[in-house]
């Protein structure tokens, strides 16, 4: 196996927690996001109608509470939420939220010397 | 999901199997009537005897059809004397002769009344009219009978549905389609709960229109019965989705609910719609975690009566698509004009999916033994 592809995103104190930079490689763009201290690349493309998923507002999910009707909120800058049409998507999977078998494509995303890589493009 | 029904998975070596047997069908809504108002009031406290409420025939919109001076009845259900469908014996004979052996009973109540006090005192009469004068009656079609509650008055309901536990020729509750906030309201959740801890379905019936109802369509009312007779039924879908969003069937999942009013036709567009925003409404609901559509299989049932149907050309594909196998049941709606019988219903469907349709999804969905 040769090498694989990386690509250079910027110096990891420049994406602090809860924040994306956009990488215009491909077609799309890719997001990468720090999540809690985690990194994470989604497209930019939703899977639902192709939407540029990664200019949604990074969010949680509604979920509900213990008694009929009450709503909590969870996984606090965990979600990335479409700005078409508000499919939202758990940003560490790309896993759509409502539906199962739907999914943002994501790469892995690797700290290196303080410098922050998206692996595979 | 659906089911996407593959016509060239079966195989159809002869016309055989489309058959014209339709004996031994269950008949899932027959509305049988007092012989006159005066039947009904003898079952009332005699509190409530004299007071003034609204007779079952809608003076609104009636039928410019059927026996006079109504037209909500078919003229085959007339009688000597008395309204027609008033007679068990006779009725029984006329639902044989539609291929049936069973029935399941569901007498219309006056709607949601105002005073619901006198609503539900008027649905303990008939619950009580219809064990002793129909369902103890030895007729030639088994009789199975329907609990009318008045959603109103959820507690006095749930007493009522307490005084018939154990009595097993009630096989469902029913209330009015005309009600005054769509069924899956928080309003209603005791009630829900103590029925789907009976076992029992809950069947929605339009009751002719008669109490303090709203108006018949969402836009206000029409002028003719044509167009209140092909919209009005539609009401029930707005039961239909309050129940999914609003989680009752996640919270109860025993409960289960059959639609009479015919309507079948335009539910799975309508459905379709509710899925197609689901992804984005779901945090509104994160209480209901799956698409709308994939409630109906485990909770929902759809009666015949009215019904449009497909033509007989695309039978086998529209019955794949709107999964008519499994949701759809044959319910004749005697005496009523539109009264159909059970050789009328999807003549060129399979014989797989008919009998599925004229007999056993309503054997599995109202738990019918065996006539013994």
């Amino acid at each position: 196996m040769s090498e694989q592809k990386r690509t250079f995103v910027c110096h990891v104190d420049d994406l602090p927690p809860g924040t994306m930079k956009f990488l215009p490689v491909g077609k799309q763009g890719i997001g990468v996001y720090n999540v809690k201290g985690d990194f994470y690349a989604l497209s930019n493309y939703c899977p639902h109608r192709g939407a540029p998923l990664c200019l949604g507002p990074v969010s949680g999910e509604v979920r509900p509470g213990d008694e009929p009707y009450e709503l909590t909120w969870e996984r606090d800058q965990e979600i990335v939420r479409c700005p078409w049409h508000g499919w939202e998507f758990e940003i560490a999977t790309g896993n759509a939220l409502a539906l199962k078998n739907h999914k943002a494509r994501s790469w892995p995303v690797t700290v290196e010397d303080g410098s922050v890589y998206v692996e595979g493009v | 999901m659906w089911k996407v029904y593959d016509p060239m998975s079966v195989t159809v070596g002869n016309e055989s199997v489309r058959t014209e047997t339709v004996l031994g069908s269950i008949d899932t809504a027959v509305h049988p009537t007092f012989t006159s108002d005066a039947e009904l009031r003898q079952y009332l406290p005699r509190a409530y005897r004299d007071r003034p409420f609204p007779n079952s025939l809608r003076y609104l919109y009636s039928p410019p059809t059927g026996v006079a001076p109504y037209g909500s009845y078919s003229a085959e259900a007339r009688q000597a004397a008395g309204t027609p469908g008033s007679d068990p014996e006779l009725a029984a004979e006329h639902l044989a002769a539609y291929g049936s052996d069973e029935a399941i009973l569901l007498p219309l109540a006056r709607g949601v009344l105002p005073n619901l006090d006198l609503g539900t005192e008027i649905c303990k009469a008939i619950n009580t009219w219809l064990a002793e004068r129909w369902l103890s009656a030895a007729t030639e079609v088994r009789y199975h009978g329907s609990i009318r509650l008045n959603p109103l008055d959820v507690e006095g309901s749930i007493t009522e549905l307490e005084r018939w536990a154990g009595d097993d020729r009630m096989v469902q509750v029913s209330v009015p389609l005309e009600a005054h906030l769509p069924y899956g309201h928080r309003v209603y959740h005791r009630l829900w709960e103590a029925v789907a801890a009976s076992g029992l379905p809950v069947a929605v019936r339009n009751d002719g229109y008669s109490g303090a109802s709203f108006h018949p369509t969402p836009s206000g009312f029409p002028r003719h019965y044509a167009e209140f007779a092909a919209l009005q039924q539609n009401n029930y879908i707005y039961h239909l989705t309050s129940l999914v969003a609003e989680g009752v069937f996640e919270r109860l999942p025993a409960l289960r609910w059959v639609f009479t009013d015919g309507g079948f036709d335009v539910m799975l567009p309508l459905m379709w719609r509710m899925d197609m925003d689901w992804p984005i409404t779901r945090v509104e609901t994160p209480w209901v975690p799956h698409l709308p559509s994939e409630y109906l299989r485990r909770h929902v049932r759809f009666v015949t009566s009215p019904f449009e149907g497909p033509p007989d050309d695309i039978v086998d594909e529209w019955s794949g698509i709107w999964d008519a196998g499994s949701l759809l049941m044959y319910g004749s709606a005697y005496p009523m004009w539109m009264s159909t019988g059970a050789r009328d219903i999807l003549p060129a469907a399979l014989a797989e999916v008919r009998d599925r349709v004229l007999r056993g999804t309503a054997e599995e969905f109202f738990a019918l033994r065996p006539r013994s």
